[in-house]
């Protein structure tokens, strides 16, 4: 085994700077911040308004999911798993349903997949206006921000008809989805994905064709090639730089593999880049929607045979199953021991890297005021990272 | 820096467009917004459906809800009682507990706003504490398609009615592995049948030895409130599977059967050792008069408790009515000999052939001892009380179960009538098809008032057993040959009974009809023989509509005499009379080692 | 994914534990062989992208498992790379060097299992916690339970009533023992 070697080396942390020079003021930078993404706070080190280090503080939202879902029978940890990313639930509902799905060996009917998928784009669609809003929030355009957040409460409404609840919709369970959609239902999808797409039509007006956020963004935060792999960068902000890998595309799981969507890629790979990227895909979520409510079998079980959830011993395995969430790779390592407890779950997501060893590095050089920009730039969600 | 585009410039001024349009949000209070028709939103209880089986507090992630007694509401058989209080300070809205509720009871409004200064308002139980939702007609409710239950059972596998009519082996096959960890995994714990059992059984208990593959403590929780495991999970007639929670949305676990295969997985051998009773012998002595389920029962927890148990049988062989009574393709010997051997190898003597009252007096066995237990059972058939019945062919249904029993002739010939609806007369018709006659069974009302349990039923319609009901026998006349008998009988029509009782059986004068078979065979009813009982002792106990009045303890108003079984009790089943030797013991055991008098 | 267990089991002492999928499969290595092992796989293989590395407590064999999930974009494969760790005195070798991210997952390990990864930049840095003073969260001996028993009040008024004993006492009472 060689022994680290002592030469610096370019995963190494940046040297701090030293504040007694007098050059230096140490600022912070959240937890409670309007600029930031969720509760996470980040220790900036800046020299004029120049950022001249950057350390990521977590912690603030003191949960322990993967500790207290190793007490809970498999069934109790289905109402945990949504809460683990609040604007964006139903990931966390499919992932760990198929990772018991996986080790148990149950197969989810046909029609449950679709309903799956349906909740999963919407689910997209509606965390993408979300964090259009914020960003938009973020380089200064806040009229924008109410504009995006009353359209996915419209989505909100349908998920509230769909599943029973507007947030965590609890609806994807092991085994398949927990009911039918109602009559009329898919009439209505289409009328929300009409007012979206209007939606879309006025923000790439406003936000993508606004000088001012060129200036801003254009630039901001590129990611090079290289760091991409390095740091386990996925999702848009890969896509951003030239890499064609989804999910979706590359390991099709449910019913994605019938549905007809390009990988959107761009290369500058600057905050413009990856908001741009996340646009079009938003219209790709409203182009599977309708895909989906066009092609999805009218009737059918949607739930499987499960034995009595009260007793259920799920078999001993390990898996490690995922899904493209609109930050990219969302995975469930998911460890069994045969009893009616779960030996381990780690959840991954892509937030992890992003928000901590990225961040701290892109920061780095940037102005101060851009922070906030750079950080919703790459799209992170703090829940993520202590889950 | 971007080049500057004039697009980008005048582009943005688009945002004034939306200044025309009107906002989006609601004008709270004015407009109302209900929740979604699926809404979870505040529960609603049902509590009259409601059972209190506490399934919903036991899949609760939250630990948010608690079974609480409530005003106005009594356990009862079949239903705890209590109801669950929600503590809204943890519930997260999941719905699990209305998913899983076992009875549909539970449900959710499609409410969502509350608006109280005390915080403890909070904590409430649906259905018991009146809110202005209950009545909300929408909300959510577990779609019908899917159950987080398990609702069927694994099909049990039986000797066809064809195969069984060709032997007395027994019909049903008893569960495999996989059926019985399926079935026990049914079971949601939640209690409500151990009150039904008349002998307080462990039963989710001993369900979960199963589940856990271990037999040997499931044989240790059966040991501790029934000796008669083996016998019980073939013939028992199980009304704890009445009360199973699991049967009001599904067929109920099949508890019987579950018991059973625990019993058929450890041999007689084992028990010793798995069980592993010790007795610290203390010197008392009790009698007890009769082997049945009751008397052995009772015999077997005196003698855990250290009394000398001698035990007088009339019959060769131990066991009652569960060896005379109960054919063999129900109760095998050996499922029988298993249990009754296991009690006597824990030193309880038993004389056999030795009839109290005639071999030995009762007075010496009430001097000779310091309590005495007798559960002598139903032993005399109830005459059919028309003209004729004491025809040389009018059978008695015991006797023709004896007779099969102690493998003899019961002499029935080719065309038999049977006449009864309950146990005993579908037994004795079941037998007869085994030994090759035609039978026939006339019963006073419809089939779906008989007293017999549906299965035995159902197998006797299988096994081509004629149903003739709404039948009362009218007279019963000679036929021409001495090896045939004629019986008399007229068609009944049912009246419903003005003050709320069941539908009587009214005789039809018109519709009488005249049929001759090789015998009869009556099968009405059974009573009790009391003759052994000497007559100062008889007129101390006190009876009323035949059956002896006694303590919870079975003791009677002879602090020394202790009586149970068919004689005792109103269900007359094995279980009964198992929990009458039980509890008798338990009674005798209170007298004797503390000198009370029992409750 | 054979052919790869293959080349890997000719240059390495690793061995298949499971493979779950077609594009899954766990090894097993030893701990002083893992990050040739694995720096190979990055650098040979194309198992480019590092998924994520977390630990197992395995408390009834007194171990710790630590799980590398490596993932290659060309073939579309994962590789989970096992390493066992001896429970009392977990220490595992830094591979912080390989991956930007690496130094983050060590220093949650550090703090949520107690596991040494000696030389790894800012390990003793509070991650999630703040202030700890009991033992690794994560670890299964702790009890979340207690922990917030000997903190928290619990609500008063919270009191459930067991079935069994209510309907003995209401239907049966003195049968039975």
């Amino acid at each position: 085994m060689p022994s680290i070697s002592q030469q610096p080396h370019k995963f190494d942390p940046p040297l701090e700077p030293d504040l007694t020079s007098g050059k230096y003021v140490k600022i912070w930078h959240g937890p409670q911040h309007p600029g930031i993404t969720g509760n996470m706070s980040l220790e900036l080190t800046i020299c004029g308004d120049e950022v001249a280090h950057c350390k990521t503080h977590v912690g603030y939202l003191h949960r322990g999911f993967e500790k207290l879902m190793e007490r809970r029978t498999f069934i109790q940890n289905f109402p945990v798993v949504c809460r683990i990313a609040v604007p964006e639930p139903a990931f966390n509902e499919y992932l760990y349903a198929a990772a018991i799905e996986e080790i148990a060996e149950i197969e989810v009917p046909e029609l449950a997949q679709w309903l799956r998928v349906l909740n999963l784009e919407l689910m997209r669609l509606a965390s993408y206006l979300m964090w259009l809003g914020g960003s938009s929030g973020s380089f200064g355009m806040t009229t924008v921000y109410q504009w995006t957040v009353t359209h996915r409460d419209y989505i909100l409404d349908l998920f509230e008809e769909m599943t029973g609840a507007r947030i965590y919709h609890m609806y994807i369970t092991p085994g398949g989805v927990r009911a039918k959609l109602p009559e009329g239902f898919k009439g209505r999808v289409l009328k929300v994905m009409q007012g979206v797409e209007k939606l879309l039509y006025e923000v790439e007006k406003v936000v993508f064709n606004n000088h001012v956020f060129k200036l801003r963004s254009q630039g901001l935060g590129i990611i090079s090639k290289d760091m991409i792999d390095e740091y386990g960068i996925v999702g848009p902000n890969q896509r951003a730089c030239g890499f064609e890998r989804d999910l979706r595309k590359d390991q099709p799981y449910l019913v994605y593999d019938q549905l007809d969507f390009e990988v959107v890629t761009e290369t500058e790979s600057d905050a413009y880049t990856r908001a741009w990227v996340r646009y079009q895909e938003m219209h790709q979520s409203v182009s599977m929607i309708r895909q989906v409510l066009d092609k999805m079998p009218e009737g059918g079980s949607f739930h499987a045979d499960l034995p009595n959830v009260l007793h259920w011993n799920v078999p001993a395995g390990e898996t490690y199953v995922k899904a493209e969430c609109t930050r990219g790779e969302y995975g469930y390592y998911m460890v069994t021991d045969g009893s009616e407890y779960l030996q381990r779950i780690h959840i991954r997501g892509p937030s992890y890297t992003h928000a901590v060893s990225v961040m701290e590095k892109l920061a780095v050089g940037i102005n101060i005021a851009d922070v906030a920009g750079l950080m919703v730039s790459l799209h992170t969600y703090p829940p993520e990272i202590e889950r | 820096m971007p080049k500057m585009k004039l697009k980008d410039i005048i582009s943005p001024f688009y945002v004034w467009q939306r200044s025309f349009e009107k906002p989006y949000t609601n004008n709270k209070p004015i407009d109302e917004r209900p929740g979604a028709p699926s809404y979870r939103g505040f529960h609603v209880n049902d509590i009259e459906k409601c059972v209190g089986c506490g399934t919903c507090e036991t899949i609760c992630m939250n630990n948010a809800i608690d079974m609480v007694p409530v005003e106005n509401l009594t356990a009862q058989v079949g239903d705890s009682g209590l109801r669950p209080r929600f503590d809204y300070g943890r519930c997260c809205w999941c719905a699990l507990c209305v998913d899983i509720c076992t009875t549909s009871s539970l449900r959710m409004s499609n409410e969502y706003a509350w608006v109280t200064d005390n915080p403890d308002d909070f904590r409430f139980t649906p259905g018991v504490d009146e809110k202005p939702w209950d009545d909300h007609p929408l909300g959510y409710r577990r779609d019908p398609d899917y159950s987080l239950l398990k609702l069927e059972r694994p099909a049990m596998t039986m000797l066809s009615a064809e195969e069984g009519l060709n032997s007395f082996d027994e019909v049903v096959h008893g569960f495999t592995p996989e059926q019985a960890i399926v079935e026990a995994s049914r079971c949601v714990e939640c209690n409500i049948c151990v009150a039904t059992c008349p002998a307080h059984m462990n039963i989710p208990g001993y369900i979960k030895t199963i589940r856990e593959q271990d037999f040997e403590q499931g044989l240790r929780l059966l040991y501790e409130t029934n000796p008669f495991s083996s016998t019980c999970g073939r013939i028992c007639t199980h009304r704890c599977e009445d009360d199973c929670v699991i049967s009001h949305l599904g067929k109920p676990l099949a508890i019987r059967w579950l018991k059973r295969y625990i019993t058929d997985q450890i041999p007689a051998e084992k028990y010793q050792q798995i069980l592993q009773h010790k007795i610290t012998e203390n010197g008392k002595k009790v009698a007890i008069v009769g082997a049945g389920p009751g008397g052995l029962s009772a015999a077997y927890f005196l003698r855990l408790k250290g009394y000398q148990v001698s035990v007088y049988e009339s019959a060769e062989k131990a066991g009652g009515m569960l060896r005379y009574g109960v054919p063999t393709y129900r109760l095998p010997d050996d499922a029988l000999d298993k249990d009754i051997d296991y009690i006597l190898s824990l030193g309880v003597s038993i004389h056999y052939q030795t009839t109290v009252g005639k071999e030995i007096d009762f007075q010496v066995l009430y001097d000779e001892n310091d309590a005495v237990f007798f559960s002598t059972g139903l032993n005399v058939p109830s005459g059919l009380r028309i003209k004729g019945e004491d025809h040389p062919r009018v059978l008695s249904g015991l006797q023709v179960l004896c007779d099969v029993a102690s493998q003899r002739d019961p002499g029935v010939g080719k065309k038999v009538a049977v006449i009864g609806g309950g146990n005993v007369a579908m037994d004795a018709a079941r037998v007869c098809r085994r030994i090759g006659a035609e039978v026939t069974i006339l019963y006073r009302r419809r089939i779906e008032d008989m007293p017999a349990d549906p299965e035995e039923i159902e197998e006797a319609q299988a096994e081509k057993c004629k149903f003739v009901t709404q039948a009362i026998p009218g007279l019963i006349e000679k036929a021409k040959s001495l090896k045939q008998v004629v019986i008399q009988w007229g068609e009944a029509e049912m009246v419903a009974d003005d003050n709320g009782g069941r539908p009587r059986p009214v005789l039809q004068e018109d519709k009488m009809h005249t049929d001759s078979y090789d015998c009869i065979i009556s099968a009405i009813g059974q009573a009790g023989n009391y003759s052994f009982l000497p007559e100062d002792i008889k007129q101390q106990l006190v009876s009323q509509r035949g059956k002896f009045t006694v303590s919870n303890h079975q003791q009677t108003s002879n602090t020394k005499v202790f009586i149970g079984g068919d004689i005792a009790n109103k269900t007359a089943d094995a279980i009964s009379a198992i929990a009458d030797g039980q509890n008798a013991a338990i009674g005798i055991d209170e007298v004797l080692s503390l000198g009370m008098g029992t409750k | 994914m054979k052919s790869l267990i293959n080349r890997l089991t000719e240059q390495f002492k690793v061995s298949l534990e499971k493979q779950t999928k077609s594009d899954l499969c766990f090894i097993r290595v030893n701990k002083d062989d893992a990050e040739q092992l694995i720096r190979h796989c990055r650098d040979h293989e194309s198992y480019t992208h590092l998924s994520f590395l977390t630990a197992i407590d395995r408390i009834e064999d007194n171990k710790f498992t630590l799980t590398y999930l490596l993932h290659n974009y060309q073939s579309h494969q994962s590789l989970g790379v096992h390493v066992e760790l001896d429970r009392e005195n977990p220490v595992m070798h830094s591979l912080h060097r390989l991956w930007g991210q690496m130094a983050t997952y060590q220093r949650e390990l550090k703090e949520i299992y107690g596991i040494e990864f000696p030389g790894s930049p800012r390990l003793n840095d509070e991650f999630f916690l703040e202030g700890w003073d009991q033992i690794p969260p994560m670890r299964k001996e702790f009890s979340t339970v207690e922990f917030c028993e000997e903190r928290f009040p619990i609500r008063e008024g919270r009191q459930s009533t067991d079935a069994k004993q209510t309907m003995k006492v209401e239907i049966y009472p003195g049968r039975g023992e």
